[in-house]
């Protein structure tokens, strides 16, 4: 945990568990999953948040209550990082590295980022592939031999860029599973690919019907928080996930 | 003994515009920051988004719950367009999760500035899954022959 981001347990916290992070970005991808992941599996509950000056002056209110816009929730097998705001460039390492700080003390066996990589002409595409990248090439084997691609050159760019470099120097399991989608609108369809392609991997599965058939009705009520995001993810460079990369050997 | 470089007349210049342009922006998302719906007008206002290419310029705007048949686009002024489209049902705030707000929505609009001269004319409207497309072809420009 570094000083600036404290992170308040509320109850036990599992040891040994899966953790995921559901953070804004491309097609609120992440935070749709992790929602829809929070709604179908019952026995999730938060377990820790976040308090930190470098958070915006805000809570969020659910009946009445205030909460942080940054939310652990767990179970014995999965703890789940979910944002409910957008995280400012200035504030994702230290954000980042004191949830891994404090995922690596609760003995997480693996990190799994759910996130978005955007196409063009989005529309058209009826199967939504989905991708990922790992922070070892044991993970990245394992991933390959459950039948989801690699992206093997490229930029990946906010907090899971973070995630997977800092787990890679600090040598733990870590992936980030990216499903292609719209880059400026909210995408549930995205975000059941996500869950699938995580479900492959981990076998944490959820049904995701609802939010198929609740999709436009997600896309809606999503669509304040996309605005926000949007505007920081033009603040991050997130088009530099469209670049052609030059790789020097 | 003082540490500070000089800098040159040109970093001075750079900074300056760079400092001019952060401004600039924060007026602007000052000036943007409103609601995203409008309670008197029942009207929401959605996402959209716009790629200006060699030939045109493409708008897309995303519209859940829109009836294609009721989507409008009126050319306004000069590179302006007004778009409105009905939405198959009325939707309340409490529906949206929010409580402390009466009223309902039953239509989206919106008006977007097109930033390069685009023929409004000759512009084409495709609808797919909730996401309007408008194609704008761009109007021919002056071009400096290369000697």
């Amino acid at each position: 945990m570094t000083e600036e981001v404290e992170i308040i347990e509320k109850k036990q916290v599992p040891s040994d568990a899966v953790m995921l992070f559901g953070f804004p970005d491309v097609g609120l991808v992440g935070v749709i999953a992790a929602s829809h992941l929070i709604s179908e599996t019952k026995d999730l509950e938060e377990v820790a948040y976040i308090d930190s000056k470098l958070l915006p002056p805000l809570a969020v209110l659910h009946e009445g209550l205030p909460y942080s816009p940054i939310r652990i929730f767990g179970n014995k097998n999965v703890l789940l990082a979910i944002s409910e705001t957008p995280i400012s460039t200035e504030t994702i390492y230290p954000i980042m590295n004191a949830l891994i700080e404090w995922g690596r003390n609760k003995k997480a066996k693996t990190m799994i980022s759910l996130t978005g990589i955007p196409i063009q002409e989005r529309q058209d595409v009826q199967e939504l592939k989905v991708f990922a990248a790992a922070s070892n090439t044991e993970l990245l084997k394992s991933v390959q031999d459950k039948n989801v691609e690699i992206l093997k050159e490229g930029y990946i760019v906010g907090p899971q860029a973070i995630m997977l470099r800092r787990c890679a120097q600090l040598d733990l399991p870590a992936l980030v599973l990216l499903a292609q989608c719209y880059f400026n609108y909210p995408d549930p369809e995205a975000a059941a690919e996500v869950l699938n392609g995580l479900a492959r991997i981990t076998g944490i599965k959820v049904d995701v019907s609802q939010l198929l058939e609740k999709g436009e009705e997600i896309r809606l009520k999503a669509r304040d928080v996309m605005k926000r995001t949007q505007q920081e993810l033009s603040k991050m460079k997130k088009t530099q996930e469209y670049d052609i990369p030059l790789y020097i050997t | 003994m003082s540490t500070k470089r000089k800098r040159s007349f040109s970093d001075i210049v750079d900074e300056y515009f760079e400092n001019i342009e952060e401004m600039m922006e924060q007026m602007q998302a000052m000036l943007t920051e409103k609601p995203s719906w409008n309670q008197k007008a029942c009207t929401i206002e959605p996402l959209r988004d716009i790629v200006v290419t060699p030939t045109e310029v493409i708008v897309t705007v995303d519209l859940p719950y829109a009836e294609e048949k009721t989507v409008k686009i009126k050319p306004l002024e000069k590179n302006v367009l007004e778009i409105r489209a009905k939405m198959k049902k009325k939707v309340k705030f409490n529906e949206l999760g929010i409580t402390h707000r009466k009223g309902e929505f039953q239509e989206f609009h919106c008006q977007t500035r097109i930033p390069v001269p685009v023929h409004t004319k000759k512009m084409k409207i495709l609808f797919k899954k909730g996401i309007l497309k408008i194609c704008l072809p761009r109007k021919e420009e002056f071009t400096i022959p290369i000697e």
